[in-house]
Formats: structure tokens, sequence, C-alpha cells
């Protein structure tokens, strides 16, 4: 991608609230439950209300394969659908599935942001699926995943 | 004379140079009178197709002087994998691709009867050696109707590469006429090196796949080579993309990348096809990749329109090519071994058919052309003394590659265990090295062919018992995954003063069993001394002893100085519990 459709790109989005993922426990308190975690099961009825998430082909969900670094694994996400009045993407959510808290971002959008897209890095603890979710302004939501790696590395 | 492969078995059969018992015709003084009937024509020998010639190198490893090496001995992955190309070694090798036993081709595909061969028909490789065959295809040809594409993994390997800093390999390129490359280990040079070698490079260096990472530079997440090259070659546009190593900022230490970021990235790679196929109208489209044989054949199920992957990274050699949704994917093995050849013929803007052989480069059997042979003097002439230094001599076959053990990593093992007093030493699963023969002289030079890296420091450090457990599962995690994206193309780390039994098909994390370290069973709350080079496992562990810290390659010269001969083991560490054997054949049968 080149630098300006990124700047766009940043712009597009008009309100991001960004929920940071929990500080992360160090291995041998890795049991005891933090004050802000909150299951991937949890996070997902918080957003859709218990609402059926169908997979979709409208979302496209970029993230590498085997992390670079677990600490800033950049993704990206592209929502093939109108932003018009009355039928528009209502908002982008990145979860993930074995932090301890599943939230990553929640970003709000509007019909005037033009484009149903948004682009961060996330934190990941370890090997996990991440996940998208997308509410449509129809009240529907729909998904889509991608496994990212995370090791401390290996062979050459 | 225009023969296939096929033709050359029948000639080779015709010569007396097979056997159908499989029995090694070439014992004794009668076999050298057979070898002397193969000949440098044997070796070119081609049937010609179309107009255009891509002559394909991989992973020479800065090895510019000739070499024995010799091919995995256990070679096992996830069992969707093994038996497939890219899987296979020894006798499923030999079942696969009909390779009869006591010819050349069993010497350069196969570990079987390696040392006997080895005598036969002597080393291998050598730029000296390679030069022959290239200007032979280029002569028969014609200049401008041949392309040389090398895959990387070209730089690092050996001291003169080391301590030159990467130039006597691009001055070897330069020799050579390399047109087009990409890298991996090339990048532990570190990016300033890099780029200063590439302006030596007489070449073109690319790749689609690096991005700058940095969010202050004008430059953020653009590529950081030129994505691909247009050639004009036998009166056709060939479009070459360039697909460096995907996982070299987690392989090899990040600081030598730091701001850039790799990956596989095939969604743009699909964008370049496009973008090539239609605003560029090329005819053919060739991925230059240094992504793995294995990780290639899936790019060919996610990416359309590539013509042709020449691949590296996994040091495969493969006779014969893989077919992927109408992509053919080629690979040249490894230490100069092979040069391949692909002739193309284009017609209408179309591949309409093509022809490929891999050229072994057998030293015996090539004339050592001298510009080569001066180039290589050149560049030894000022560490001659230092590198052939005879440290000791071997009683048994030191060799590299295998998944779990090898002889010349138990040596490298053995040496940094005595000097640093651990409890277990880590050697990394690299597929890059030498061989040398029972008996053989072991020189400063064999050592730097294990270890010449620019990060030799072998770092001792504390590590506990369950850290150490899920260490080695997470490296089997990486080594063993069924979906050949998640692997990185390397063998298991190599353990010294612990052993373990290992169930390939079992869950991830739950591989490992009957882990000993000195004998008895792995204390999971207990703390070990472990000694570590080549990796980033110190960064894993505490209480570094800084004052230890030395290279790997002092460490091991030192030790078989005092050893004076080694006598190391053939038996591994690893027990393999769901496979009989070192080289499964497909539905993982032995």
């Amino acid at each position: 991608m080149r630098r300006r459709e990124f700047i766009q790109g940043m712009f597009a989005v008009s309100a991001v609230a960004i929920t940071p993922t929990t500080v992360l426990a160090k291995e041998d308190k890795a049991k005891k439950k933090g004050v802000n975690d909150m299951s991937f099961e949890d996070a997902l009825k918080a957003i859709t209300g218990g609402k059926e998430v169908k997979e979709s082909k409208k979302i496209k969900f970029t993230a590498p394969e085997i992390a670079e670094n677990g600490a800033v694994v950049p993704i990206k996400v592209e929502v093939d659908h109108p932003m018009e009045e009355n039928n528009y993407v209502k908002a982008i959510h990145i979860l993930n599935t074995a932090n301890g808290n599943a939230r990553c971002a929640d970003v709000m959008l509007t019909p005037a942001n033009g484009r149903g897209y948004f682009s961060t890095r996330i934190k990941l603890s370890k090997t996990q699926d991440v996940v998208a979710v997308v509410a449509l302004s129809d009240g529907t939501f729909i998904k889509a995943s991608s496994s990212v790696k995370v090791t401390i590395g290996g062979c050459g | 004379m225009d023969i296939s492969r096929r033709d050359f078995l029948q000639i080779a059969g015709a010569l007396g140079l097979l056997s159908a018992t499989g029995a090694n015709l070439f014992a004794g003084e009668a076999g050298k009178e057979k070898i002397k009937k193969l000949s440098f024509s044997n070796i070119v020998d081609f049937e010609a197709k179309g107009k255009v010639s891509l002559l394909h190198i991989c992973d020479l490893h800065a090895h510019i002087k000739p070499l024995y090496w010799r091919e995995p001995s256990t070679l096992i992955s996830a069992k969707n994998l093994v038996g497939t190309p890219g899987f296979i070694c020894g006798d499923s090798f030999q079942k696969f691709y009909n390779v009869k036993s006591g010819t050349l081709e069993q010497y350069f595909d196969t570990y079987n009867d390696f040392s006997e061969l080895a005598k036969k028909f002597g080393k291998m490789g050598g730029i000296s050696h390679i030069k022959p065959l290239i200007d032979y295809v280029r002569k028969e040809r014609g200049e401008k109707n041949v392309l040389l594409l090398d895959s990387g993994d070209t730089w690092q390997g050996t001291a003169v590469a080391l301590k030159s800093k990467g130039e006597a390999i691009v001055d070897a390129q330069n020799y050579l006429g390399v047109d087009v490359m990409v890298g991996h280990w090339e990048f532990t040079y570190g990016k300033e090196r890099v780029m200063e070698l590439i302006k030596k490079f007489k070449g073109e260096f690319i790749s689609q796949n690096v991005l700058d990472n940095d969010p202050f530079s004008d430059n953020f997440e653009e590529v950081v080579f030129p994505p691909y090259t247009i050639k004009e070659v036998g009166g056709a546009k060939i479009g070459i993309i360039g697909q460096s190593f995907p996982f070299t900022s987690t392989a090899n230490p990040k600081r030598f990348t730091e701001g850039w970021s790799f990956g596989l990235r095939h969604e743009s790679l699909q964008e370049y096809v496009n973008e090539l196929r239609g605003k560029k109208k090329v005819d053919c489209v060739v991925v230059l990749s240094h992504d793995g044989f294995s990780v290639d054949q899936e790019l060919a199920k996610k990416v359309k329109g590539v013509d042709f992957i020449l691949s590296g990274h996994t040091h495969d050699p493969s006779p014969e090519p893989i077919i992927i949704n109408n992509t053919v994917i080629l690979i040249a093995g490894s230490h100069g071994k092979y040069v391949g050849r692909l002739d193309i013929d284009i017609q209408k803007g179309k591949v309409k058919d093509y022809n490929f052989k891999l050229m072994p480069v057998a030293s015996n059997l090539i004339p050592a052309d001298k510009e080569g042979d001066k180039l290589i003097e050149k560049w030894y002439k000022p560490y001659n003394k230092e590198l052939n230094e005879v440290l000791g001599i071997t009683k048994n076959l030191l060799y590299k590659r295998d998944t779990f053990y090898s002889t010349f990593d138990a040596l490298i093992g053995e040496a940094i265990k005595e000097e640093m007093g651990s409890d277990i030493v880590f050697t990394p699963g690299y597929r890059w090295g030498t061989t040398l023969l029972p008996n053989d002289k072991i020189t400063k030079d064999n050592v730097y062919e294990m270890t010449a890296i620019t990060y030799p420091e072998v770092y001792t450090f504390k590590l506990k018992g369950d850290k150490i457990y899920s260490l080695m599962e997470d490296i089997a995690d990486n080594v063993f995954n069924s979906n050949p994206l998640y692997q990185q193309g390397g063998d298991m780390s190599r353990l010294t003063g612990a052993s373990y039994s290992i169930k390939i098909d079992a869950k991830a994390g739950k591989r490992i069993s009957d882990f000993k370290i000195g004998g008895k069973p792995i204390d999971l709350k207990r703390t070990y001394k472990v000694s570590s080079w080549g990796g980033n496992l110190q960064n894993a562990g505490t209480s570094l002893e800084k004052k230890k810290i030395r290279a790997v390659y002092d460490v091991v010269s030192d030790y078989i100085r005092k050893k004076k001969v080694i006598d190391i083991p053939l038996k591994s560490n690893v027990k393999i519990l769901d496979f009989n054997c070192g080289c499964p054949q497909k539905g993982a049968k032995c």
C-alpha cells in the first residue's frame, strides 16, 4: 500500500476506540484472572447481543502467517459493502482468541467514511486465531478470521 | 545430440553403469574405468525447446570451491507431507524418481552409499565447474536467449564469504553472470551492507515481499527492492517477480533488518502477476523464490497466472517438475551441486512447451575453468594460512542433513558442552554446511563451513526445565506443522546432553516425551545450564554469562585441536515413535 492511501485510510475512520489489551500476566501468574479479562465468547456476545454471525467473503482480512513480532502484528480489514445513507458498514471489531482480553479494537463508522476499511497493529500473546466482526447498518453481523503463529523463531 | 534424462539413463545402462541388482559396480579399479566413460556431454545433453533458456541456481551458501554434500538420511514431516517431493530422501527418493543404485544420480540425490560413491565420483559443485555448464548453454542457445537466475542463500556459508562480508561471493556471481537474484541469509550482513553489495552486484536484486516498516520513513509500507523485472529473451518478454525468504525476521536476528518487514504476501504477488500480464503484456511470468519447495507448492494454490516458480531455501534436488494449477515448480538442490536448465517454448504470448533438467556439477567430469580458479585463489589467498590448518581427523562420516541428529552438529555440541560446562547444548537446525568422509582431515575451513555466520556467539545461560520443554515443542511445531505455510523450512534444533522421543503426528505441544537431560528424566522445576548459538534462545533465559561468550568456530576449533581424533557415533539421540525409518514413502509407509 502506498503512504497516501494509508493516510486516507486513517482519515476514513472517524471515531476510533481502541480497547487496550491487558498487560500480559507473567507466566507464573497466568492462571490468575486479570480485572480486564474477557473471553472471546463473552466479547462476541457483548458486540452482537447473541445474534448469529456469518462467515463472509465480503471481508478481506489480511494478517501475517507468522508474526514478525507478537507485540505489533499488523492487520487490515477491508469490507466490500456500500457506504450509503441507509446501507453501510456500521462497525469493525477486531477480536483475538487467546489473550487475556479478547477485544483489540472497536471502530465505529458512518457513510461519511466512504469505505469500510481499518488497519492497525495488535498484540498477540501466542499462536491463535484473530477475528474481524463487522456490523452492518441493517443490524446483521458478518465475520472473517485468520490464524497467526507467534513463535520464538527457529531455523535458517 | 539431443537426449532426455530418460535417454541418459538408458545410455548409462548401455555403458554398463547401472546394475539390475543394485549392486555397486564401481568397486575397485575396474569401476574407475567405467566412470571415465561418463563425460561432460552426458551432463549437458538435453532436448532443447523453444528459444528461451532459464538457468537456475539456489542455495550455493558461498561454496565457490567443490565440496562433498550428503543429502539427508532422515527427512520426516507431518503425515500428509511425507513421501511427497520436498519430504523424500534415500530409498523413498530413489523409488519416487526411479534412481538406480551405483549411479551418479544416486550419489548426488541421496545419502545411500555416500562414502563409497564419493570416492568414485569425487567432489561436487564449485564455480569453476559451474561456469563451463553455463557457458555451454549460452553457446548452444545464443547469449541473448539465456538468463541465469539465483534463488538466494548465496552470500553466506564459508570463511571467505564471512571475512569479505559477502564480497567474494558477489564477485563469483558476477563471474558466473547471475542476472537476477533474491535473498535470505544475504540479509544477515545487515541492511547497509546488503545495499553496498547490491551496488557491486552486476545483476538485479528483486523482492516483492520486503516492505519498509519504519513509520517515520517516507517509504513507509513501500517495497524496499524492485518487486519485479522484465527481460527480453529469445524474442519473448519474461516477467520475473522476486520472493525473498518470508520469515527472515523470525528465523534470523531482527537487528539485521530492523525497519524492514517480511512475509509471504501472496495478495500483492497476485497484483504484480496481474500487472505483468495486463499492463506490461509479458509472455511468461516467473517467480524467483526463496520461500521453500513446500511453501511454493502452497503458494501455487493461492496465486493464479504464474507459469514457473524457481524455488529455493529447502535444498531439495528435484529431478522432475511439480505442477500445481498450471504452475510448474522447480528447485535446484543446494551448495552448487546442480544447475537447473529450463527451456521454454513461447508462442503467441503463451507458454506452449518446456523441458527441464538438473545438470549435476560433478567436478571430475567437468574440466575447471581457469578464470574461476583464479578468482578462488584471489579470495582465499589472505586466509589460506588460517583456513588450511589441520585441526584433527575424523574417524566417521561428518555430515549435516537430517531432521534430528547429525554427526557434525554432535561434534559442535560436544565442543561447546565441554568448554562451557553446560547441561544441555542447542545447535541450530540449519540445512547448510559440509560433509567430511571417514578418515578425512578436519581443517579450520571445514569448521567455518558449518558455522560461518555474522552472529557466531555461543551464549550460556540458565533455563528452567519447563521452559526447555516448551521451547522444544514450539520448534517441533514449526518443523512438523501439517501446513507448510507455518513451517520455516529448517530441521529440528540439535541437542547435546539430552535425548527425547517424538510423535510427529501428535497435536502441537504434545509431541515430545521421555525427555532426558544427562541421562535423567527432565525436572520441569529445576534450572539447567544451557548453551546455544545461531538462534535467539538466550532471550528466553536468565543469568547470561557474558564473560563466557565466544565465537562458535573458535570453540569448535580449540576442541578438535585438543582431541586430535574425532569419533562421533552415527546413532541419533532422538527416537521417532510413529515412523520406523528416516525416509518414509507416501502414506507414511517405511
